[in-house]
């Protein structure tokens, strides 16, 4: 499995558009090359491939990391979930039972259930314990496309082609709500650290924030150019939310005063729903994966670029962040099929 | 967290029934988080209620006679039943089986009319039984004792006096909730205070005119107190200070009530009465044996009358306020539980970006350069200027709300009771702070009961398919 790798070089691509304002540099002056000066001074990410996983036959769509960090779940359009070792990418099991492809899946908070969401319009629940499925959820009227856990783990939020987000009682699989939430199809729909928010982005380019308790409509985000929206989550405190679209752009949204506080580009994404995601382990940054088959990371704060990690060889629709530790998963489209694993050690 | 994005003016009382359980329940307590509700039963069991599916989560199947009052320990982990089977059930709903075990049983004998856990520790518990008396149970292996509260007697001068002066029933205890001291309520209209450490008796206080004693609430802060008695009217007191009443003998004096709350047409008696997490409303549940009615006062506004919710035909038995919402849950005869909330109007304005719902129509001012033609670039400059301030994605600012931050320590200062009082509130939270030090509070704090923040969780029950009969 762990397949030595021949050290790409992590020199940043100087034709790539940096924010930049006038006085400030552009180019990061710290670039990774010089690694004892960068273990040194700690002064970016120098994250490294550590594993290659392959075993899924068809495109990759979500890599997700355990609460407690120890596995790493994905799902692919093979309609299989595998569960890998995160520390030493083995493949630990491999849980069949969707007819269609998978688009998502989530972990509860407790790390013992994880649910999915596939084509075949079902969210099942498999208990990674008895690895069996526990519950089916049957509501949806077309392909299911994004899912989420609350804080507590009690409820599901889940969006789809049929342009609901809906709420479910997991214990009982029943739904609790349908919310008419958007005209096109829901693309990422997740809650925020107390559970009391819920927030659901679509291809109709709108970011929608709800009441959880109330299924209320509180607030709609929505940039001038109104973009197709592919992914949102709140940000660690949610005081802030992270909103990916295809016009190349990650947005940082300040959604109580409805203003972009930040924004991140250099990355490709035009045609995907890819996620962005926050580092918070060894320093504050963004990471998103590119159609353009790299990953990049951004500075929190300035908005440059820190780090591209290149090795796939498709377009990276799936990423995400070790809770703990300074792991970052990525996976990839039909002519790549490989999870990495890169560690910053 | 969405306080703030819906509208913050808005915190008001309840006003309209939300949803109904059907819990069979008698009686219905949040817990602290306000995330659960207790129903106890008049068959004996009870149940937790999961306020964000709305179903039942636990069967706590114990009592062989009906449940008489319910308590939660600080951090929701325990859950305390008492019952006319002569017992009290503790329930500990971290653990892993299910249905739960009972984690304690105290048994007393003779029917058991209320049991409260103490504020700070679930270990100790105060007990009231059908024949009139009070016992604190300490459960801590060091301490483990049960302390029978007796009511101090005056030696009185006159020979007679011993004699005609009788020991009156206790017909309410309940901790108040700082947890230093224990209010018993009597046959006698009075008010007995005892210490909960040393369980001596430190106070009495004679409320003229409201013969039996029949409830007691205290606002979050402790300092207000609020009793239902006999005379079917609701007294509202600001509690004097009982520091160094242990050196100085026995505080025996007169409360007179802030307020007096009652309803002068009817003349209705409460079945219970609670206050809202701020203490600025207090709910009343009226004993109309056929309406459903809740009595709101705004005690920030000199305990006006403001509302009177109807919940139907279901005569009311029971209510408790959310502790930290403007809802309320009232329990019906019939075993409903009806979860009460103020709703907020659906704001369609909300639907599209940068818009704004106004009342009336706005004259629009148009801005000098509104529609001048600027520079992308220097556009773009400048948004990229504006980005330039950093953001902060990780820490968790404490709440805005000073009532809730100030509770996390457990020490809340009473604003309104503190300026009703004369007592500027600034020493009201002096006091909070050197309490940490306080022998009583050290002494409660012994042999902690595992239930912290953190420290469990509701599992989630999969299989639950009794859940689907409700």
């Amino acid at each position: 499995m762990d397949i030595e790798l021949d050290r790409k070089q992590d020199v940043l691509p100087r034709d790539v558009a940096l924010p930049g304002v006038k006085g400030m540099p552009t180019v990061p002056e710290h670039l990774p090359g010089s690694q004892e000066q960068l273990t040194a001074h700690r002064s970016g990410p120098s994250y490294r491939a550590r594993y290659i996983l392959s075993g899924h036959s068809l495109s990759i769509s979500s890599v997700k990391f355990s609460p407690d960090g120890s596995l790493l779940a994905s799902s692919a359009a093979d309609k299989l979930i595998k569960l890998w070792d995160a520390y030493s990418g083995e493949l630990v099991h491999t849980f069949e039972g969707h007819t269609e492809g998978i688009s998502d899946i989530a972990w509860a908070s407790d790390g013992e259930y994880l649910a999915s969401a596939s084509d075949d319009k079902t969210i099942m629940i498999w208990s990674i314990e008895s690895r069996a499925t526990v519950k089916t959820l049957i509501g949806h009227t077309n392909f299911v496309f994004c899912v989420n856990y609350n804080p507590n783990s009690n409820l599901l939020v889940s969006g789809g082609f049929d342009e609901t987000v809906r709420v479910w009682d997991i214990a009982r699989g029943k739904p609790l709500k349908v919310l008419p939430a958007h005209s096109d199809p829901v693309t990422a729909v997740s809650f925020n650290g107390d559970g009391t928010l819920v927030v659901s982005c679509a291809m109709d380019g709108l970011i929608r924030i709800w009441d959880a308790d109330s299924g209320q409509c509180l607030k709609t985000l929505v940039d001038d150019d109104n973009p197709i929206c592919s992914h949102v989550q709140f940000s660690p405190n949610s005081k802030f939310v992270l909103a990916s679209t295809q016009d190349s752009t990650i947005r940082l949204w300040n959604y109580q005063t409805s203003r972009c506080v930040k924004t991140y580009t250099g990355h490709t994404n035009r045609t995907y729903c890819i996620p962005a995601c926050f580092v918070t382990t060894i320093g504050k940054y963004i990471v998103s994966g590119s159609e353009d088959a790299k990953i990049y990371i951004w500075d929190l704060q300035t908005r440059q670029i820190l780090q591209v990690l290149e090795g796939h060889r498709d377009a990276v629709l799936a990423v995400d962040t070790h809770p703990t530790r300074n792991i970052i998963a990525s996976a990839s489209m039909e002519k790549d099929l490989t999870i990495r694993l890169w560690c910053d050690d | 967290m969405n306080e703030s994005l819906i509208n913050p003016f808005n915190l008001s009382h309840p006003t309209t029934v939300q949803t109904s359980l059907f819990a069979g329940a008698q009686i219905a307590r949040f817990d602290p988080t306000g995330r659960f509700i207790a129903a106890g039963r008049a068959i004996g069991s009870a149940d937790i209620w999961d306020l964000e599916t709305r179903a039942p989560i636990r069967w706590l199947d114990g009592h062989v006679r009906g449940v008489t009052s319910i308590d939660w320990s600080r951090n929701s982990r325990y859950v305390l039943t008492s019952s006319k089977d002569w017992n009290v059930l503790v329930w500990d709903l971290a653990s892993a089986c299910d249905p739960p075990q009972r984690h304690c049983t105290i048994r007393f004998d003779a029917p058991v009319i209320s049991a409260s856990f103490h504020p700070r520790n679930s270990q100790i518990v105060l007990a009231l039984l059908s024949t009139g008396e009070a016992y604190l149970c300490d459960l801590r292996k060091t301490e483990r004792s049960r302390i029978e509260l007796v009511e101090l007697m005056e030696e009185s001068d006159d020979e007679q006096g011993q004699s005609t002066r009788t020991r009156s029933f206790m017909t309410v205890a309940r901790f108040e909730p700082s947890g230093k001291y224990i209010f018993i309520g009597t046959t006698a209209g009075s008010l007995l205070v005892f210490n909960s450490r040393t369980k001596a008796m430190i106070a009495r206080h004679k409320i003229s005119g409201a013969g039996i004693m029949k409830g007691l609430d205290f606002a979050k802060s402790g300092r207000r107190l609020v009793t239902n008695s006999s005379d079917r009217t609701l007294r509202q007191f600001i509690l004097p200070s009982y520091a160094g009443c242990e050196e100085n003998g026995l505080l025996d004096q007169e409360l007179e009530p802030t307020h007096r709350f009652n309803d002068p047409i009817n003349k209705t008696a409460w079945h219970a009465m609670s206050y809202s997490p701020d203490g600025e409303w207090l709910a009343g549940g009226a004993a109309d044996p056929a309406a459903h009615k809740v009595y709101i006062w705004d005690i920030s506004n000199d305990g006006q009358f403001a509302s009177a919710l109807d919940g139907g035909r279901e005569p009311l038995l029971h209510l408790h306020w959310h502790p930290k919402k403007s809802c309320i849950a009232s329990t019906t005869n019939q075993g409903s539980i009806l979860i009460w909330h103020c709703p907020n109007p659906e704001r369609w304005g909300a639907f599209a970006g940068g818009f704004e719902e106004v009342d009336e129509n706005v004259e629009y001012d148009e801005r000098e350069d509104e529609f001048d033609i600027e520079d992308e670039e220097i556009l773009f400059e400048r948004k990229m200027k504006a980005e330039e301030e950093e953001v902060d994605i990780d820490t968790l600012a404490a709440s805005s709300d000073p009532n809730a931050s100030a509770l996390v320590n457990g020490n809340v200062m009473d604003v309104i009771g503190g300026s009703t009082n004369g007592t500027p509130a600034s020493t009201v939270a002096v006091v909070g702070i050197m309490g940490d030090k306080d022998p009583d509070i050290l002494w409660a704090d012994e042999e902690p009961d595992g239930d912290d923040p953190g420290e469990w969780r509701m599992r989630i029950v999969m299989d639950n398919e009794a859940a689907d009969y409700y």
